[in-house]
């Protein structure tokens, strides 16, 4: 209990990142290196220009070196978001993202946005896809009721962040009901 | 609001007053109503707190009457426009209106308690939204515009927020801050 309210309730943004950069990705390297083992497990080799696959955390870090390219993943591309969008704007749902996209997407256009095309049209993409989506947990917050709530493709970011109150709310909702009605 | 014997909140909710109408003479027992009289006459109202009250009315030596923070003229004010009704003023400082109710709903009968179950939980569904609301607004404008800005109704209905309320709204607001901060910000050098 010693835990400050906050780090209780859910986890902070930077630890999501964190979890995200275990992710593989593809680099092309720069340098060779040998197959080399990490504690969370053996890389490479390095053979350029071959590619390879690495976890994020790795790719930032030569990249920050200058000693690799990112490959952008295959959903982080203008394309794609701007698809993804209009289908966000126009269906009730949330379109189908990868759970983990706005961790990654965001140190990649930190580190890397050189290696991606148009990094700022993909910018204002992710910013209004956020934008959108926000709107939709607010209306989920409408409809909530005190035994389940159910929204599917949720990203790990966006729950995290309507964790706290959504939990607080629905376990205020299940004090408050008397009898909760029996499942149908 | 929960029952957890060490729940401070459930400890403040209890402590609201009702006012209880005694059946019959109860001799010695004056000091109940923290009076100077000995005695404790029939049909005579006392305003009690909620945790004394229980023992009382369940021992079948008086009635109490429904708190008006939950009679019909507030039930009207919810139905008409839940938002618009400050709950906070209803309890006292610091109040729990929620925890009252959930404490009253506990000793009522089934028809009576289900009643106010159901004004609670629309009440607390129809004012959530807004709660959220302003909180994600407050947690997007930071710590200086804060002050300055205050339309009248929202300001209205912030300082009408009753404590389990206030709660949420500062859960929510540090919850989109923490998640605004770290998509504006970054560690990393931009290059």
């Amino acid at each position: 209990m010693a835990l400050q309210e906050s780090l209780r309730v859910s986890l902070t943004p930077p630890e999501l990142e964190l979890i995200a950069c275990q992710q593989p990705i593809e680099i092309v390297p720069l340098i060779s290196m040998e197959r080399t083992a990490f504690i969370s497990g053996a890389y490479g080799p390095l053979r350029p220009p071959h590619k390879a696959t690495v976890p994020i955390w790795m790719a930032l870090n030569l990249k920050s070196k200058k000693k690799c390219h990112i490959v952008a993943p295959e959903w982080l591309n203008v394309e794609f978001l701007q698809d993804r969008l209009g289908r966000e704007t126009s269906q009730p749902g949330f379109s189908d993202l990868p759970f983990r996209f706005a961790e990654v997407s965001k140190v990649l256009l930190d580190v890397a946005s050189d290696d991606l095309e148009n990094p700022d049209k993909i910018r204002s993409l992710l910013k209004n896809l956020r934008e959108a989506r926000q709107a939709k947990c607010r209306d989920g917050l409408g409809t909530l009721d005190h035994s389940e709530l159910s929204l599917p493709n949720l990203c790990s970011m966006e729950i995290n962040e309507i964790r706290p109150f959504f939990v607080q709310s629905m376990h205020l909702l299940t004090q408050l009901q008397r009898q909760p009605p029996t499942a149908p | 609001m929960d029952q957890d014997y060490f729940s401070v909140d459930s400890i403040l909710a209890a402590n609201q007053k009702v006012q209880c109408v005694f059946k019959q003479d109860l001799p010695n027992l004056g000091h109940l109503g923290g009076g100077s009289d000995r005695d404790i006459a029939a049909l005579s109202k006392i305003q009690l707190p909620l945790w004394l009250a229980l023992i009382i009315i369940y021992s079948d030596w008086a009635d109490f009457n429904i708190p008006t923070a939950f009679g019909p003229r507030v039930r009207n004010a919810l139905k008409a426009e839940a938002r618009s009704v400050r709950l906070a003023s209803l309890v006292g400082a610091g109040g729990l209106w929620y925890g009252f109710g959930k404490a009253i709903v506990d000793i009522l009968a089934d028809e009576q308690a289900n009643e106010i179950s159901e004004v609670l939980t629309k009440t607390f569904r129809a004012r959530l939204v807004e709660i959220i609301d302003q909180a994600q607004h407050f947690a997007a404008l930071g710590p200086v515009g804060a002050a300055g800005s205050s339309g009248d109704t929202a300001q209205l209905f912030r300082e009408g927020l009753d404590a389990t309320e206030r709660e949420l709204f500062s859960l929510a607001q540090e919850s989109a801050k923490r998640t605004k901060r770290w998509y504006e910000e970054s560690d990393r050098p931009k290059r």
